[in-house]
């Protein structure tokens, strides 16, 4: 079990990212506390150690990736996104940032995180497949069906 | 910047959620210190076997008596009685004790209350007649208790009951011939008044026979030796000089 140093830390490197990926993924303020906590709790119990930073970023990436598809899966939750939450959640957006975050929280759960992931955090599809524990391919293919959905709906200006 | 981190930066974990997050995980950390779930198995076996151990030890020390009261007068039965005063379980030692302990509730109340039930009984109270003697011997670690409460009793004195104590030893000779241990302490008394009175005689003997007999005995001896006379009532003496 993680020490409360060990939880504090990884709490003020990680949340903030832990945060995004269940906004991204979940997009419903209450259920994205549940899963944060979640998160952080399989953090406080997990056994094993890690290699660097990276590697305990990845692992916490990989981990809300999974529990927010768990936490669909199982409520079934509402995949559409309800304007007001996004408004009350980014702030006072630009015209542009909110209509990019709107089209990309309308795309397939599996093209939120690999556009989350390669734009955001910036890891490369080979780190996306390490995460997400797919091939390679497949994450290339994602990334591209991602940008080439992003670019209909957007036009050739949203990255 | 991109547009997509221009986007989302201002998503951010809130102090709130952190703290909250914290506090959930402290909670977590405390319940699971208390009894970690990979342990809770063994935990939980543990306490079971130890609850069954208590259960089973609680229940055979609760069961085990410690003090014995014998009451006799044609009926000849045994109270066992354990730490707490009770009567545990009873034994008869012929015919008539038998139809007694299968008609009067004596288990598992305290011994006074199973002595009053007894004396009180439509059935026991036949054989409570004048020329019959009701005869309480005690067998005890500290027999002054219970001989103090014997003889206290209104019913006890009613029906003239005399009180003796004995001891372990007298009581396992005793039931090795199949007797209680109080009409056996008696046929001792006798036998030393009287050494051609055996064992089988006694077994069909009621004690109120046994008490005439020796009474006579006793007369027939105060001719040579005057300072013979007893107290019933607490003769303890009796019972340890013939326990063995």
């Amino acid at each position: 079990m993680k020490s409360a140093e060990e939880i504090n830390c990884a709490m003020e490197l990680y949340a903030d990212m832990v945060r995004r990926i269940c906004f991204v993924q979940l997009k419903n303020r209450n259920d994205t506390e549940d899963v944060f906590q979640n998160v952080y709790l399989k953090y406080m119990l997990y056994e094993g150690t890690f290699e660097s930073r990276e590697h305990e970023k990845a692992w916490f990436a990989r981990v809300t990736i999974n529990a927010c598809t768990d936490w669909l899966r199982y409520f079934a939750r509402r995949k559409w996104v309800p304007l007001e939450v996004i408004g009350e959640e980014t702030g006072a957006l630009d015209d542009a940032s909110g209509e990019v975050l709107e089209t990309v929280l309308s795309l397939p759960e599996k093209y939120r995180n690999v556009i989350y992931l390669h734009y955001y955090e910036g890891y490369s599809a080979v780190e996306i497949a390490g995460i997400l524990g797919r091939k390679e391919n497949t994450i290339y293919t994602w990334l591209a069906r991602a940008k080439e959905l992003l670019r209909e709906r957007l036009g050739g200006e949203w990255a | 910047m991109n547009l997509i981190q221009k986007s989302l930066e201002n998503i951010q974990a809130s102090e709130e959620l952190k703290q909250n997050t914290l506090q959930y995980l402290h909670e977590q950390q405390h319940r699971r210190c208390r009894v970690r779930p990979r342990f809770a198995p063994g935990y939980a076996m543990v306490m079971i076997c130890l609850i069954l151990f208590m259960g089973a030890g609680g229940y055979s020390w609760y069961r085990k008596p410690v003090s014995y009261i014998s009451v006799d007068v044609n009926p000849s039965i045994e109270l066992h009685i354990n730490r707490f005063g009770r009567v545990v379980s009873t034994e008869a030692y012929n015919d008539d004790g038998r139809d007694v302990i299968e008609n009067v509730s004596l288990k598992n109340v305290s011994y006074m209350k199973a002595i009053d039930r007894l004396l009180m009984d439509e059935n026991y109270s036949r054989y409570l007649k004048e020329d019959s003697r009701l005869v309480f011997t005690v067998v005890s670690d500290r027999p002054e208790e219970i001989v103090e409460e014997l003889t206290g009793n209104k019913l006890s004195k009613r029906y003239g009951a005399l009180v003796y104590t004995s001891d372990s030893s007298c009581m396992h000779e005793a039931h090795r011939h199949e007797m209680s241990f109080g009409k056996y302490r008696t046929y001792l008394e006798l036998l030393e008044y009287d050494d051609s009175v055996t064992i089988e005689d006694c077994h069909g003997m009621t004690m109120g026979e046994l008490r005439d007999r020796i009474e006579t005995c006793s007369h027939e001896g105060k001719t040579d030796d005057t300072d013979g006379e007893e107290d019933h009532h607490n003769s303890s003496s009796h019972g340890r000089h013939h326990g063995h």
